[in-house]
């Protein structure tokens, strides 16, 4: 398998060691190659060709633990968690597959292919529709809420609201705030007596 | 490609330059030239209406060829009012031509609608509509004056022409909302001819300008950098 033929993986992991650890592990694979090492979310490329994230979930902002993909909108790779310690489940099932450092190469390896296969089973179709927390702060942003207000409304950082809506407006072609209230209201996500 | 290796000249007949490129036609139409000019080239109706050929073919050259880059190195003092007089034409264009009959289909299409999506299609267009004028007023009450005045003694310290750059607001924004309003998220049961006929005056409209602001960041702002430094120089 040539370089271009092999699954590319970015792995997102705060530890020197055991980054090092898997990288090595998952390049004596021959289908695998490690792409880029980084220690936080946000250095990530969305313009790059990445099959695989693999992340540890600890360096996903406490309030934004549910919304991993918020991260990740423009890829459609698989998203597999990297976990030291034991992670509420409901965390991990937004991800394609878990790692916990105990696994063994070929475990690893196994996992890795299982989240590529899951991942191509299940493609996320609302790619270019709205998720629905995506329409609640389409609605709150028609109804003149501000990044802080959205973010304390929903429990999420002022980080994530500020992606969402890049998503947005990248969805929906719609940049200006008078433009997305025509939208939010055109389609009942908010009432027309709900505008300021 | 510089403003040398066009294929535009001086030497060519305006009825040629039209038939090259018809978006051509409405340069003519804003710089209020009447039609009926027979055989006359490029440099007589420059002649006769008082506008700098150069300038002219640099502006067609701007609006026909998307790598073109227009070069300020042979333009002086003189063309600068030329070009704020064929902006402020550009405005008149807009504001009396393009943005009425946009304003009117929009109005035909709206009717088709129920009230809610009627108002506020309605509230969108007027805002954006006054966005537009404020912007336009407010080139021509500040920033062209103070161009003007570069010229005139004693007036020069007031404004510099790098604040004009953060107050060049993206106009074109709410057009681009408008049109993926219309084409993406009306229905499919309202008027189509007239969506159609609406979308192609949106297009056309915001291709225009993006000329404009083409010819004010490339063109007039370069210009009145270099004559500001030749100022300072002579202190």
């Amino acid at each position: 398998m040539s370089r271009k033929d092999k699954y590319r993986i970015a792995l997102i992991e705060p530890s020197e060691i055991i980054a090092a650890g898997i990288a090595s592990i998952i390049e004596r694979h021959p289908d695998f190659v490690v792409e880029q090492t980084l220690n936080s979310p946000d250095y990530f490329n969305t313009g790059s060709d990445i099959d695989i994230i693999i992340i540890n979930p600890c360096v996903i902002d406490y309030n934004d633990r549910f919304d991993v993909r918020t991260y990740f909108t423009g890829t459609n790779a698989a998203i597999v968690a990297l976990t030291h310690n034991n992670l509420e489940e409901n965390v991990l099932r937004q991800y394609n597959e878990c790692i916990g450092t105990y696994d063994n190469a070929s475990r690893i390896i196994q996992k890795l292919k299982n989240a590529i296969e899951e991942n191509e089973q299940n493609p996320r179709s609302d790619i270019n529709e709205l998720s629905s927390r995506e329409r609640d702060i389409l609605a709150a942003v028609a109804k003149g809420l501000t990044n802080k207000e959205i973010a304390d409304k929903f429990n999420i950082s002022i980080y994530t609201v500020i992606s969402h809506r890049r998503n947005i407006s990248q969805k929906l072609g719609i940049n200006s705030i008078p433009g997305l209230t025509v939208y939010a209201i055109m389609n009942k996500l908010v009432d027309m007596s709900d505008i300021g | 490609m510089s403003n040398k290796e066009t294929i535009y000249n001086k030497r060519m007949k305006v009825a040629d330059l039209l038939a090259s490129d018809g978006n051509l036609l409405s340069i003519l139409q804003r710089l209020d030239i009447r039609l009926g000019f027979g055989e006359a080239t490029v440099a007589d109706l420059c002649t006769r209406y008082g506008i700098s050929a150069e300038l002219f073919l640099i502006i067609c050259n701007i609006y026909s060829f998307r790598e073109y880059q227009p070069q300020v190195d042979s333009l002086g003092e003189n063309d600068i009012k030329s070009i704020t007089t064929y902006l402020r034409a550009s405005h008149r264009y807009y504001t009396s031509i393009c943005f009425p009959t946009i304003h009117n289909s929009i109005h035909l299409l709206v009717k088709e609608l129920d009230e809610v999506s009627r108002k506020l299609i309605d509230k969108f267009y007027d805002d954006y509509d006054n966005e537009v004028s404020n912007h336009f007023r407010y080139e021509e009450d500040v920033v062209f004056p103070y161009i003007e005045s570069l010229f005139v003694k004693g007036d020069m310290k007031k404004y510099s022409i790098s604040q004009f750059e953060h107050n060049h607001s993206n106009i074109g924004e709410k057009l681009n909302d408008l049109k993926n309003i219309i084409t993406k998220y009306l229905g499919e049961e309202y008027s189509n001819p007239l969506r159609f006929e609406l979308l192609n005056d949106i297009y056309s409209v915001e291709n225009d300008l993006r000329k404009h602001s083409l010819i004010e960041n490339k063109l007039l702002i370069p210009l009145v950098e270099k004559l500001e430094k030749q100022y300072e120089q002579k202190g």
